[in-house]
């Protein structure tokens, strides 16, 4: 029986790869032959395949016909006809907007005036890095397989039958536990591939009719389709060519065990770029990260394991980049600029001065606060708070060490759990906490027992998928089930206690019953030693997370059976607010800066310390500098973060004073609304005490090409000083001041100024130039000297208003402006300023 | 010719104070008495009163923002131009004033 049924498209996207699944998945449960036919293309497809379907190139409005011919070809005309005009338009979203596109991100003037083209994204990782690009995650089959065959062709067949089902079974187990997400999108699409029809015949014909390996036959299936895919001219299509080169790769691993290991193709001896579509947090372990010098993701989450990876190593990551994996050729030279969130794909001689002008900046900012770090966490006052870092792996504690930290304030242990087909030995996780707290040279080292639940894959503990993971049965929840897994790492931290400072801190508290629990089993296992004859420390401290409000207003009895808090402010923050943050929708709630949050957490400072307990922060507000004011308010004994935020953070500490914090606290704390609290935050004076002028904002014989890159360079001065936290702020601040007239008032000189409260302490840099440039100056006459002036918008009326003011009368004379291009020593053009200026009784402090 | 002028600029960091230094200068080279409000980052500083204005000749509004207290200047002539115009070309200025002067 031969049936037909016309349609018209009304996808708007076209049959991609979403809609073109459902459609298959629809298809595959009748035994009838059923193809697509698109008028349009005239093309023509198997409908029980993805590729099939994909291949007729469907778009929107696109006359299409469905037949079916065969037994049930009846009932499946039915089905699918009815699927076609019911559920068909509903399989496709619009495409999604990321949140603040390129269109409303600026470049900076020095790229924007060369025509530098950026793709913007969402950096993850701090930092600039550049080099070749190391495309990861596509097909690349090792030259010394045999691509022929010398015999037994069925056999070989067979041998990949059994390949395809086991790879097939691996997707279908990774999606067993993930309910929804991106992340079960791309093993939805890799498992539709690895069992589609139309993919096995190529192989198939490959292998069977031209005497072609394993090896062989992939190759040519996954060239044929590509090419196919990428002949549509669909972006979408394209996307998919890199689904079927995941699904080719992971058969050829396979089915080559010893030849082709997870790091074939990732040695590397340049500087390099990787560009991938996702990595998992083992293949970036693989990467060499001497020459790993950026990480790209089209897809990846901003608090998946990888990018905190990326970022605990201090490698620059932009993740979410639309279409990256398609412009940027293997090889090819790009720039990964997680400052301004985007990657560059053609490197040219500004691009090359910029990236170095960035990398003199952090280098610089780099040197400025080594010196500090060293130091234990101070205010301005002498009020100690330890500054200590987030960890994931016991490698990670030394290279906290380094970077200054006081303390290991997090080492997350699911790693170790991760990845893996059983759970890690006893003996495996007490030779990594020993290493840890070994590593951490008697500072004290937090270890957080397991937090793992439904929504991360472990398949040896089998947790099946929950509606609502976040609110169910995960992390100390989970411990009374698997009681020989938490046992076993108890029993290893108890040990590790033996050969440092360990303390044992227990996730997902909500009430006194379950503190006591733990507690329990902690002295079980530390009896277990004592009767073994194993030494450990008898005054091992327990803590516990604060992540859920409940534990805040039960803190009064938890200082009762624990010994230290953490608070885990992203985890408290969403369950405070009932937000989940990667909801863009609701997002806009997800702000530590909420009157009623900071309330809260300032309840769990007081309940602590009220009992005598001790309190510190692990969430990522520690590590973000413009909360660092409200925390130091709040009292917090401790602030743990990624170890690469630890220089900054304790150079930005050593500026405050304690007292100022806890007024501005008190400040908030009567705040109604967030605008308010943060309004506090932007006049709350960082660096009261710092001087107008100094020697070190003073910079002469600088080499520069354009007016663009002269403010970049003043404004990077505050930057490396510490004056400035976000210096693209500063630089916008000036240029929309230069919009409204040209600084350069003649003479050589330029006055570049801004009011912002970006500028943390009123600032005046001069800059001098081998080479004047062009300004648009009021006489024509390209610019040598400039003196940016760097005010706060807040403090307008001090006194250094009264020596700005006295400066610009001064410069407008003749002898004046003759010493300042004479004087190239910047301490004597620094006293000499000062003398003109601002001296006259001034306290020097002042200028 | 006895002269008033004030002076204002967006930010009122700088070019209030250039200005009302260039105008004080040029009139100091000229030999013409001159007194000079700036308008600036500090608030209103060495304010014209109105018998300040009353007694003088000519007045200069050199500024790019809306100035405070215009109406002082309702029975005066006035001169009005940008700020930049005052650090670019003082002299020019001080020789329209006395065509406006007279």
């Amino acid at each position: 029986m031969n049936l037909d049924y016309t349609f018209s498209c009304v996808l708007p996207n076209g049959v991609h790869a979403r809609p073109a699944s459902s459609l298959e998945e629809a298809a595959r449960r009748f035994q009838c032959e059923i193809r697509i036919h698109n008028g349009r293309t005239g093309r023509d497809g198997d409908a029980k395949s993805v590729l099939g379907i994909l291949s007729t190139d469907i778009r929107l409005n696109d006359p299409c016909r469905l037949t079916t011919s065969g037994s049930d070809a009846r009932e499946a005309m039915t089905a699918l006809s009815g699927f076609i005009e019911k559920e068909f338009p509903g399989c496709d979203q619009p495409l999604v907007q990321l949140a603040g596109s390129a269109s409303v991100r600026s470049l900076p003037p020095m790229l924007k005036a060369a025509g530098t083209e950026m793709l913007f994204g969402t950096p993850v990782s701090a930092g600039i890095g550049w080099g070749r690009v190391l495309r990861m995650g596509g097909l690349c089959i090792p030259a010394s397989l045999d691509r022929g065959l010398e015999s037994d062709a069925a056999g070989e067949m067979c041998r990949f039958d059994t390949i395809l089902a086991r790879v097939e079974k691996s997707y279908s187990d990774r999606l067993a536990l993930l309910t929804s997400g991106p992340e079960a999108d791309v093993i939805k699409a890799h498992r539709s591939v690895a069992r589609d029809p139309g993919f096995r015949r190529e192989i198939e014909r490959a292998i069977m009719d031209r005497g072609r390996s394993i090896a062989g036959a992939v190759e040519e299936a996954e060239g044929a389709f590509t090419r196919m895919l990428v002949a549509t001219g669909s972006l979408l299509l394209r996307e998919r060519a890199l689904d079927i080169q995941d699904v080719c790769g992971e058969l050829i691993r396979q089915a080559y065990p010893n030849t082709v290991s997870a790091d074939e193709h990732i040695r590397v001896a340049e500087d390099t770029v990787c560009v991938a579509d996702c990595l998992t947090p083992g293949q970036f372990l693989a990467l060499d990260r001497t020459y790993l010098k950026g990480l790209v993701l089209e897809h990846a989450g901003t608090t998946s394991h990888t990018v905190i990876l990326a970022r605990s190593f201090g490698i620059p990551c932009v993740i979410g980049v639309p279409g990256i994996l398609d412009q940027v050729k293997p090889g090819a030279e790009i720039v990964v600029d997680a400052n301004l969130g985007g990657v560059i794909t053609r490197m040219t001689p500004v691009v090359r001065r910029y990236c170095d002008l960035e990398r003199h900046r952090m280098e610089e900012r780099r040197k400025r606060i080594a010196g500090v770090s060293r130091q234990p966490g101070l205010t301005r006052d002498q009020v100690r708070v330890e500054i200590a870092a987030n960890v994931s792996s016991a490698d990670e504690v030394g290279v906290a060490m380094t970077g200054g930290a006081d303390g290991i304030g997090l080492f997350r242990t699911e790693m170790a759990f991760m990845g893996r087909d059983a759970p890690p030995s006893e003996e495996e996780l007490y030779g990594s906490y020993r290493n840890a707290v070994e590593a951490a040279n008697g500072k004290p080292v937090i270890i957080r027992t397991l937090d793992i639940g439904g929504d991360k894959p472990v398949p040896y503990l089998n947790i099946p998928p929950e509606e609502n993971p976040f609110l169910g049965y995960r992390a100390m929840r989970i411990y009374p089930e698997f009681d020989s897994i938490i046992r076993a790492q108890v029993h290893a931290l108890v040990r590790a206690s033996a050969h440092g400072s360990l303390k044992v801190m227990v996730p997902m508290i909500s009430c006194v019953e379950e503190a006591v629990w733990f507690k329990s089993l902690v002295a079980e296992e530390q009896a277990a030693c004592r009767q073994a004859g194993i030494a450990f420390d008898e005054a091992m401290a327990v803590g516990a997370m604060v992540e859920i409000p409940a534990a805040v207003l039960a803190l009064d009895a938890l200082c009762g059976v624990l010994d230290f808090f953490s608070v885990g402010t992203n985890d408290l923050l969403q369950y405070f607010m009932a937000v989940d943050r990667g909801n863009q929708k609701v997002a806009g709630l997800y702000t530590p800066f909420n009157p009623a949050f900071l309330r809260l957490m300032k309840m769990a400072v007081e309940g602590a310390h009220s009992r005598g307990r001790w309190i510190g922060l692990c969430g990522e507000m520690g590590g973000q500098a413009e909360c660092l004011p409200l925390l130091v308010g709040l009292g917090f004994d401790e602030l743990s973060m990624a170890s690469t935020r630890i220089p900054e953070i304790k150079a930005a500490l050593g500026m405050l004073s304690s007292g100022e914090c806890r007024a501005l606290v008190e400040k908030v704390l009567a705040c109604s609304t967030v605008a308010d609290v943060t309004g506090e935050l932007k006049r709350f004076p960082l660096q009261n005490e710092r001087s107008l002028m100094d020697p070190e904002l003073v910079v002469t014989g600088v080499d520069c090409g354009s007016k663009e890159e002269a403010i970049k360079i003043a404004v990077d001065r505050l930057y490396e000083t510490g004056r400035v936290q976000q210096p693209r702020l500063v630089e916008e601040a000036v240029w929309v001041r230069e919009a409204v007239s040209s600084t350069g008032f003649g003479h050589g000189f330029a006055i570049p100024h801004c009011k912002t409260n970006a500028v943390a302490a009123n600032s005046l840099v001069v800059l001098k130039l081998r080479k004047p440039v062009g300004w648009g100056s009021l006489d024509g006459a390209p610019v040598g000297i400039l003196i940016l002036l760097a005010i706060r918008e807040s403090d307008q009326a001090t006194a250094h208003m009264r020596v700005l003011a006295a400066l610009a009368r001064r410069i407008m004379h003749e002898d004046f402006r003759a010493r300042l291009v004479s004087e190239s020593d910047p301490g004597a053009l620094c006293a000499f300023l000062h003398e003109a200026v601002g001296g006259n009784g001034a306290h020097p402090r002042i200028l | 010719m006895k002269i008033v002028a004030v002076t204002g600029c967006p930010t009122g960091i700088a070019h209030t104070y250039m200005a009302a230094e260039q105008l004080e200068k040029t009139a100091k080279k000229l030999g013409y008495p001159i007194k000079v409000e700036t308008q600036g980052a500090m608030g209103i500083e060495n304010e014209l009163s109105q018998k300040d204005i009353d007694s003088a000749d000519v007045a200069i509004l050199a500024a790019d923002i809306a100035l405070e207290g215009l109406e002082r200047f309702a029975r005066i002539k006035t001169v009005k131009i940008p700020v930049q115009a005052a650090i670019k070309d003082p002299d020019g200025i001080f020789t329209k004033l006395g065509e406006v002067a007279k």
